[in-house]
């Protein structure tokens, strides 16, 4: 390694350490760039929200964020609004647990998803999130308002949600599985880092919402 | 690789991505457990892991992450379980191939709900296929398991 070399991870090291509280645990992200609050402009966020907003009401993304009906989807790209096989409710638990539980088929692994059209897995307990974080029938701006209200976000803040996504990819959980769901499935666009760093730069910028 | 299997300890050798599933028929010789899908599609492979019932199709090896009971373990020959003894005087068998897949998965639901309705039997059993039809008696069958089961 040269002296520039080795100087220029030093002083990335460094601004991560700095600038992050909530670097912990094993992940393949890269911390070092992620901006201060406050440094970014509002439009830059919005900019920003629009790309989360476009993994959000992905399919990949939205079969599990379901209203009250607990129907699970199986939407693809070409059929967004497709239901469930096999008539599945996971009812108010939203894990199943009142009849057929989602992990009678969906395991917790963090195997690859290799096979088509077996059910997938991820490091996570598989589940429906819950009927507050419902991004199906909902616009961008009412995604948007959700997503940064702590009593419909699951009470976190900025670092908060910056936090979820590092979670998610320490466990290879359901965030990190949308972007590679493997078989075949479409996945949600982009890649995690990008998305940790869209996340970053919304909340950075104050959260801003576009308006409804 | 040990794995409990209707309360007895086992030591396989097995790849430790291979289906839970081919490890019980192929390695171990426990054939009540059947193959219909391979991708959990159809809950023939249904075993108990801790008392939930899981297609085993689906849980490699390496990822088993407790007891498993088999159909051969649910109940004894001289001792069935409530839902084997339903099962036989319903006649609910037809051809019989799914059979111990909807057994197990009755029993799983018959331990979360003891008084399930029409509706909850069929929203619980609808990932276990049965190509026979027999769906009538196996709904007939856990109304009555779970009527000895309250009465036991």
């Amino acid at each position: 390694m040269t002296s520039s070399i080795r100087i220029a991870v030093i002083a990335a090291a460094c601004f991560g350490l700095a600038s992050l509280t909530f670097a912990e645990g094993e992940h393949a992200l890269d911390l070092s760039a992620l901006p201060e609050a406050g440094s970014i402009a509002p439009a830059e966020g919005l900019a920003a929200w629009d790309s989360i907003h476009a993994v959000l009401s992905h399919p990949r993304c939205l079969n599990c964020h379901v209203g009250d009906d607990n129907v699970p989807l199986w939407g693809t790209v070409a059929a967004p609004d497709r239901i469930h096989g096999m008539a599945i409710n996971a009812g108010a638990s939203r894990i199943g647990a009142e009849g057929l539980s989602c992990n009678a088929c969906h395991q917790t692994s963090t195997r690859p998803n290799t096979v088509p059209h077996a059910p997938p897995h991820t490091g996570m307990d598989w589940r429906l999130a819950p009927v507050a974080f419902q991004w199906t029938d909902r616009t961008s701006a009412e995604i948007c308002a959700q997503l940064r209200d702590p009593d419909r976000n699951g009470g976190r803040d900025a670092a908060g949600l910056i936090d979820h996504i590092l979670h998610d990819a320490e466990l290879i959980g359901f965030i990190t599985w949308s972007f590679d769901p493997g078989a075949g499935r479409d996945p949600a666009p982009g890649n995690m880092q990008a998305h940790l760093e869209d996340m970053a730069i919304w909340t950075a910028a104050g959260m801003p919402c576009p308006e409804p | 690789m040990n794995l409990t299997i209707n309360g007895t300890s086992h030591t396989v050798n097995l790849p430790d991505d291979m289906p839970l599933l081919w490890v019980l028929r192929d390695g171990l010789n426990i054939t009540g457990v059947k193959y219909g899908c391979g991708i959990a599609q159809c809950g023939a492979c249904t075993v108990h892991i801790d008392g939930v019932a899981v297609r085993s199709c689906q849980v490699a090896l390496a990822d088993v992450w407790g007891e498993i009971t088999t159909i051969e373990g649910l109940g004894a020959p001289d001792a069935l379980h409530a839902v084997q003894t339903a099962w036989i005087e319903h006649q609910v068998a037809q051809c019989g191939y799914c059979q111990s897949g909807q057994i197990m998965q009755a029993a799983d639901l018959l331990a979360r709900n003891p008084e399930p309705t029409d509706a909850d039997v069929d929203a619980a059993m609808s990932g276990n296929l049965c190509r026979c039809g027999t769906y009538p008696r196996i709904r007939a069958a856990v109304h009555a398991a779970a009527s000895a089961m309250k009465e036991a």
